[in-house]
């Protein structure tokens, strides 16, 4: 094999990166991972939402860490207020509760902790980690190695490495480096805004609201946060409105059938970003380099959850660049392009088969009929019934 | 909707008071690698010339504004 002074490096230290990171360093790879940001998971851009399924499938202990609140279900709303309650502790009672030998269904997370304790989980397999350091630009090399140009506290820093993986998120720049189209259509992109507040009551289900009223193109959420905080947000697509995020959400908490509840909330955190409601990209690949995670659109187009998938993405990145390397074969595109095909066998074509889910839904022009197709099938979608059902 | 029907190169601004540096203005710009701010916003002080006015659109705290280009130069600005 080439000389090289790392087998990967990873750029982003989100759920992606990171388990990229740990499982290819678990495996025996030398893994530099880096970011440019001083503070991991910051500014928060997510609800923190994530199954207790996701966790398990990675061997990653739900600690109280990074836990803001244990969730055991979901109340689905549709725009005047009828909802459909899922409590898995009344629905699955031998399973999901309180109780001593029962379980939550699902968590809600703080992403600053939660970030860097997927970060400490690489570092301690084994991975170096950077902050403060960013990816300028990589270029694949003669001999099969590729070379990877990074500042890290002012200083310019060039690397040999196998395979640069891009983790850098939504607005993901390494792809484009490789040529790849990552940017994505505003039709296709939810622009979320969420509150994290106190004064509002909730009961350990995710509460989600459809309707066009409320969110044109999306949807709006209330998630117990820990502590007797809440988080109340939205996502809209801005192209099926004429006012921004802002706007719908402040609508939303003051005309909304929810106001009552909503009416004395104290904002406590603002935040926001981008929900990629979208394929995941059909080219995930180029010479020397894999995207992962958002930045692979390794999103739910229904839900627009992206922890599970993210950490999936980086268990199936981690897992197949380890077998690649190993097997001294060169880390180019043609090499590579089996990275897609090993992400698939683990996701099946769940993905492909939500996207188009949600492109029929909002295809239809008739307001009230799509805002009853989006609300039955986010009831259906998080029943114990569903054909989605993750375990 | 940002209106530029022109589609005159611009130069972008941001009202940072407001921005929560979500990065939804870059995740749908169609720009070429490197077109960002150091806040992981679209770039302020580079030209653009496709003009496209989405990351205006996306932003969720309307906070992105543009000058024509043309503009800045009569004016005398160095972009």
């Amino acid at each position: 094999m080439v000389p090289v002074d790392y087998d990967l490096v990873v750029i982003g230290c989100g759920p992606a990166g990171a388990t990229t990171a740990r499982i290819a360093a678990e495996q025996g790879l030398r893994v530099l991972l880096v970011d440019k940001r001083q503070e991991l998971g910051a500014p928060t851009q997510c609800s923190g939402a994530l199954s207790a399924h996701a966790l398990e499938s990675l061997n990653i202990a739900p600690e109280a860490e990074f836990l803001h609140e244990a969730v055991y279900g979901f109340d689905v709303y549709n725009e005047t207020g009828e909802h459909t309650t899922l409590d898995y502790r009344c629905l699955k009672p031998e399973k999901y509760g309180t109780d001593a030998g029962k379980k939550p269904l699902g968590y809600v997370v703080d992403r600053r902790r939660f970030d860097r304790y997927l970060v400490t989980m690489a570092e301690r397999a084994g991975a170096e980690v950077w902050l403060k350091t960013e990816g300028l630009g990589y270029q694949p090399l003669d001999d099969g190695a590729c070379e990877v140009r990074l500042r890290k506290y002012n200083q310019d820093v060039c690397l040999r490495a196998r395979v640069l993986v891009g983790a850098d998120g939504l607005q993901s720049q390494v792809g484009k480096w490789a040529g790849l189209t990552t940017h994505i259509k505003m039709t296709e992109l939810a622009s979320c805004l969420q509150f994290i507040v106190d004064q509002v009551d909730t009961n350990g289900l995710l509460e989600i609201v459809t309707g066009h009223e409320w969110a044109p193109g999306g949807y709006a959420w209330v998630f117990p946060k820990g502590h007797g905080y809440a988080e109340i947000g939205l996502g809209v697509i801005r192209t099926m409105t004429g006012n921004n995020a802002q706007w719908h959400l402040d609508h939303f908490i003051r005309n909304s059938f929810l106001k009552d509840r909503l009416q004395h909330a104290r904002i406590l955190e603002v935040q926001g970003g981008g929900v990629p409601l979208a394929a995941p990209l059909r080219t995930q690949h180029a010479e020397n380099l894999i995207l992962v995670g958002d930045a692979a659109r390794h999103v739910n187009p229904i839900t627009g959850g992206g922890i599970h998938t993210a950490l999936v993405g980086g268990l199936v990145a981690g897992q197949f660049l380890s077998e690649l390397i190993h097997s001294d074969k060169p880390a180019n595109a043609t090499n590579l392009s089996g990275y897609i095909d090993h992400w698939l066998a683990q996701l099946g074509n769940k993905m492909w088969q939500l996207y188009e889910l949600k492109k029929s839904i909002f295809s239809i022009k008739d307001i009230p009929q799509r805002d009853q197709t989006l609300y039955n099938t986010m009831a259906d979608y998080f029943s114990p019934d569903s054909v989605y059902k993750k375990a | 909707m940002s209106v530029n029907n022109r589609k005159e190169p611009v130069v972008f601004q941001i009202g940072w008071n407001a921005c929560i540096h979500c990065g939804a203005c870059v995740a749908v710009c169609p720009q070429e690698a490197g077109f960002i701010s150091p806040f992981d916003t679209i770039a302020v002080q580079t030209p653009c010339d496709i003009a496209c006015m989405v990351c205006e659109d996306i932003c969720p705290v309307t906070t992105i504004t543009h000058v024509q280009l043309s503009q800045l130069q009569h004016a005398g600005a160095v972009v």
